[in-house]
This record gives structure tokens, sequence and C-alpha cells, in this order.
């Protein structure tokens, strides 16, 4: 569409929506004695083995890339709340169900560095990619619903990667729908209509190349 | 038709692969100039017979009146599409600051026409001094960063080799920790892989 | 989809609540205004006092790592000197955990650094983009007042050099009357050839606070914007709120 904004400038990259996720918490345990970390990000620890704590994403990942802990996986990501959220989301066609803003990059994350933390993690990987594919499909059918009377779209429980990817489609939408339904636009079918009637409005020089 | 040259311009643009450049046009490009100077003599000599004919230029709508609206029109469109086709260059030219550095290679700098080729030194010179003052390299760090360390899994005997933090002993199905920077050149001849999981 | 698509509120699936920071720290400051300035079409408020710290905060860091490194370096060759060349033992890696400068910490440290700089340095370079791409349109209008000293200057010089290259290779070849930057011609009452940032379009945001009743559109009922919620808002309806800090893009 003409008038675009550079869509570039105000999109976020796979990369970028991951580097967010990776500031979200999780809890670890550790397996080695570390004193508290003193991080721009914030303070974290101290660490003891077998003593649980909570550490951000990026910083769980790395020590247990360096085998300096286990991860616990989260509750959400279990593959009991998991069926029941596929179950909920095919079951209510006009709702998403609460997942965390990351619930995709996270759960990518885990998948990737921490797969003997995560039980039944093949079956969890699935359920997710499910749960994905039933939402997206919402989307689709949500953008079926725009309309000319739509001038704001609320959405609850949608996450940050769904967000990043739907952004184009829900802001064309709703972008033509405000271009044809501008007031110069309506004027313009008024205009058409009206020019029938004996009253004919006057809408400057355009009508100059048609009275000769 | 008016104005179809002009458009060749921006098609060239559209159909380039986003952030690429393409030659300069020089010959459609001047091609339009004279189109735009031809546009406004007729402009003139229509604008002239209105005032022999001592008709008020501002109401007067005959013949020569839509003549000199259409080649106005023509004219402002050419010079509208000459400026998009700058300007998007010129955009292009900056992003190459951003990923190539203040020297452009050769075969680049050869699509670029004189003003361009300033334009681009100008600009460069324009982010440095803001950096300077900022005493920020902002080229830097333009992706997310991740772990400087990966596990990786030595494919093939390498032997000891020496890397920029440590001198290990790559052998043959070890696995070690090393820095991605360092990891990579492996990875890429099919020496070594990295381990996830 | 307007409002029917509502899930029961469990308050659950947003990144922010984080009951372990009690307090906001820069770094999630920062992230918010990047954000924001990612997902604005316009250029918002620079953040003065947040950049500043932030740097500090980084010069702070950047000397704590160098130092570790420095420590670790200098104990790393005393044990290859005299351990000539063997890796390091459990043990000594134990040395250095006690003094706080083993090669884990470092990297952590590092990796933390690394985040941080990248937000600085990407925020930076989003409104540079920005500046470049409106840089005449922001020259002439309120938003001037929200670049830094060095962005002002950063813009005048880019508009100088694009107003220079435009003229030499159009502008000065074009008739008279023709010539102008800003106008398509002398006809034009407003500046019309001035690429302005698209204000007209969309925008995902979420309020922090429950903002009341909003008129959204012209002969629209007011409508309640809730907090937490996700909501696609022309972006002229909500501009002040983002202004003001209280509602996020994303």
């Amino acid at each position: 569409m003409a008038g675009q904004s550079d869509p570039s400038l105000s999109m976020f990259s796979a990369a970028e929506v991951e580097f967010l996720a990776e500031d979200e918490m999780v809890e670890i345990v550790p397996n080695l004695n570390m004193d508290t970390l003193n991080l721009i990000c914030g303070d974290f620890g101290p660490f003891r083995p077998q003593m649980a704590t909570s550490v951000p994403l990026w910083l769980a990942v790395a020590l247990k890339k360096r085998g300096k802990c286990t991860i616990r996986s989260p509750q959400w990501m279990s593959v009991e709340n998991l069926t029941q959220v596929l179950e909920a989301e095919r079951d209510s066609p006009a709702q998403f169900q609460p997942l965390p803003f990351h619930y995709v990059e996270i759960s990518r994350l885990l998948f990737d560095n921490a797969r003997d933390d995560i039980p039944d993690m093949y079956m969890a990987r699935s359920l997710i990619e499910d749960i994905r594919d039933v939402r997206f499909h919402k989307f689709e059918t949500g953008l079926e619903k725009i309309s000319s009377s739509t001038h704001v779209v609320k959405l609850k429980n949608l996450s940050a990667m769904e967000v990043n990817i739907v952004r184009p489609f829900f802001v064309r939408a709703l972008q033509a729908f405000a271009k044809h339904d501008s007031p110069q636009m309506i004027h313009h079918q008024q205009d058409a209509m009206s020019s029938r009637q004996t009253h004919v409005q006057d809408d400057g020089p355009r009508r100059d190349l048609r009275r000769r | 038709m008016y104005g179809r040259r002009a458009s060749q311009l921006l098609k060239e643009l559209s159909t380039c692969e986003p952030g690429q450049l393409t030659s300069f046009n020089t010959d459609v490009f001047d091609q339009v100039l004279k189109e735009c100077n031809a546009h406004h003599l007729e402009l003139q000599s229509l604008m002239r017979k209105i005032q022999e004919e001592e008709l008020d230029v501002q109401t007067t709508k005959n013949a020569e009146h839509f003549g000199a609206v259409i080649h106005h029109l023509s004219l402002m469109r050419n010079k509208r599409c000459l400026m998009a086709y700058m300007y998007n260059r010129a955009q292009i030219i900056q992003s190459l600051r951003w990923k190539l550095g203040p020297v452009l290679p050769q075969e680049i700098q050869e699509k670029l026409n004189f003003s361009e080729e300033e334009y681009f030194k100008n600009y460069s010179a324009a982010l440095e001094s803001y950096a300077s003052e900022l005493e920020l390299d902002l080229t830097v760090d333009m992706v997310p960063p991740k772990d400087p360390y990966i596990k990786v899994r030595v494919l093939d005997d390498i032997g000891d080799v020496l890397l920029s933090d440590q001198s290990p002993n790559l052998a043959r199905h070890s696995i070690h920790f090393l820095k991605r920077t360092d990891a990579e050149q492996f990875i890429s001849q099919g020496l070594m892989e990295e381990l996830l999981g | 989809m307007a409002s029917s698509s509502e899930g029961l509120g469990l308050g659950f699936g947003s990144e922010d609540v984080d009951p372990s920071i009690a307090m906001t720290t820069d770094v999630e400051l920062l992230k918010r205004a990047w954000r924001n300035e990612k997902a604005a079409p316009e250029i918002l408020q620079f953040q003065h006092e947040l950049v500043q710290r932030s740097r500090e905060q980084v010069q702070l860091m950047t000397i704590t790592v160098q130092m570790q490194l420095n420590i670790f370096t200098a104990f790393d060759l005393a044990v290859k000197t005299f351990c000539g060349g063997m890796m390091f033992k459990e043990e000594t890696v134990e040395d250095f955990e006690q003094n706080g400068a083993d090669p884990l910490t470092v990297s952590v440290y590092q990796m933390d650094l690394d985040r941080m700089q990248f937000l600085l340095r990407s925020y930076l370079r989003i409104r540079l983009q920005k500046i470049v791409k409106y840089a005449i349109h922001i020259s002439k209008s309120e938003a001037w007042s929200r670049l830094s000293e060095q962005e002002q200057k950063f813009a005048k010089r880019c508009m100088d050099d694009m107003e220079k290259h435009l003229n030499q290779s159009v502008l000065s070849r074009l008739p008279y009357g023709y010539q102008s930057i800003l106008k398509q011609s002398i006809s034009s009452e407003e500046d019309d050839m001035v690429p302005q940032p698209h204000l007209d379009t969309y925008v995902f945001c979420k309020s922090r606070t429950p903002l009341g009743a909003l008129q959204i559109a012209d002969g629209e009922d007011p409508m309640d914007v809730l907090a937490d919620f996700l909501y696609l808002f022309h972006y002229k309806s909500i501009r002040s709120f983002v202004e003001s800090g209280q509602v996020d893009l994303f």
C-alpha cells in the first residue's frame, strides 16, 4: 500500500524478539558455589548447590551450557497443562488461552539448550507446535472480522511472536478501511449520488475539467 | 505518454532486490530532466498565448489553460519521480555505510553518480562525528548478542591450536567450550559441530 | 474480533510481572524506550537521563570486566608458567572463584554488558535512522526539541548534505519555479515534498494502568482501556499516553 511507513523501522526481528524473551525469569538448581552476581540487569544469586533460585533465561542457559545447573521446566510447559491449553484453544474459537508473552521463544530456547531438563520434551514440543497452529488459524478468522467500523482491536493473551507476525496484516487492514472510510472518500460517494439531484455541491477545482 | 520515462526509474527501484543498488541510470535520468524543461517551454508558451489574448490567467478556462495544467502536472510528476529515485537510492547508500563501513568496494562505487559518492562521504562523516561526540561506536552490536562461548564436538583431528583465549588440543571426538568467533572457522570447514542440548 | 476476544483474565502471560525485581532497573527502562522507539512511527523524546545512567553503568561494568580479565590472565599466565602450560585443575578454578575472577563469572558479566550495550546502541541507531529520514520535517516541527544536542547537530548535517545532493543532481537542473526541495512548485501553498512520518497508522500497545474511557474515533462511544490488554490502536489516539509513559508499544 502506498504511503506505508517503513516496515523495517517498526518491526522486530526474530533475533530481537528472542533477545527480549531471554530476560524472562526461570528457576534453576545450581550445582556450584558462586557469590551474588551484581549485574546491570539486577542482582542474582548467591548460588549454592541444590538451592533453587530465579535468574533470567539468558543466564540460566549460559550456566546450563557450562554444566553448572539444571533448569526447572516452567509449570506451564508441562504436558498436562499444554494438553489442556490446546483443548481450550480448540474449544474457544474467539479466545486465546493465557500463555507467557514469550511462550514460543522460551520453549524453543529450553528445547535447544536444556532438553534433559524438560520432562516429555518431544511431547511438549509437538503440543506447543499444535497450539501455535490453532492460534494462527484464529488470527486468520479474526482478520476477516475487521470491518470499516473497527477502530481498535483488543487482544487478550497474544504472544510477542504472534504480535510480530500478525502486525503487518492487521495494520494494513485497518489502514485500508480507514482510508476508504475517510471523510474525503465518503464525500466523493455522496457527491456521486447527489449529482443527479438538482442541488450540486461545489467541490472545488476538480469540477473545472468536467464543465467545459 | 507524459511521465512514462520517469516511472521507468521507479520501476527500476522496485524490481531491484531490497537494499541493493543498480547502476545510476544517467540516460533515463537526463532524458526525464530534458522532458521537464520541454514541459516548461510548452507551459510558458501557452501562458503567453493566454496573456496575448488579454485573458485573465486566474479565471480563464480555455484549451490553453488545460494544456498548461497538463504540462505543469507532468512536470511536477517528473520532479517527484526524480526526487523519489534519488531519495530512495540515498537511503540504500545510508544503509551501505552501516553494512560496509566508510569505504565502499569498487564495484558498488561504480554504481553511484558523482553526487551520490559525495553524499556517501558526507553521510559517513556526519555519522562519525556523532559517534565521536558520544565516544561510542554505533556500527558494532548490530544484532542482539549471544553467549560468546559455544559447546563444540571436534569431528576430525585438528591438534594443538592457539585460540584467542586458550590453546586446547582439538582431538577427534573431544568436546570443548570455545569462543564462538574462534569456533566458526572450524565449523565452516566441517571440522567441528556445535552441540546443543 | 474487537471485544469478543477477551480471555479469562488470569494475570498470566505478562512479561513485566516479576516479583523478584521490585524496582524497575535501567535495563528494563531502556528496553521499554527501545521498544517504543522501534514501534512508534515518529521520533520520541530522547531519554537523556536514562541514556546517561546506562552509559555510566556500561563504563563501570567494562572496567569491572577488564579488571577481572586482567586478574584472570595474570593468574593464567602465572599458572601456565609454573605448571608448564597444563590445563586448569578444579582447585585452581576454586581459587578464582574466591577471588571473584573465575572465567565463568567474567563470561556472565561480559554477557550482561553485551546485552546492555546492544540495547543502548540499537536505541541510538533507530533514532538516527528516523532523523536521517525525516530531518527536514523534524527541524520544522516541535519534534526538534525531542532530539538530543548531538542528534540536533547530526540532523543539521544530514539536512545540509541531502539538500546539497538533491540540489546538484535534480533541483538545480529543473526549470525556475520547480527548484524547491520543500514544495513541488511555487504554486504549492504548503511544503508538499517533505517526507514525514506516517502517523495515520496503527500500533500494538499495552497500558500499565487502566486509562479509563478513551475517545477512540469521532462519533464513537468512548472505550474503557484496561491495563495489560493488548490493543491495536490508531497511533494518534494513544500518542499522548506513549509520551507520558503510561502506554508501551510492542
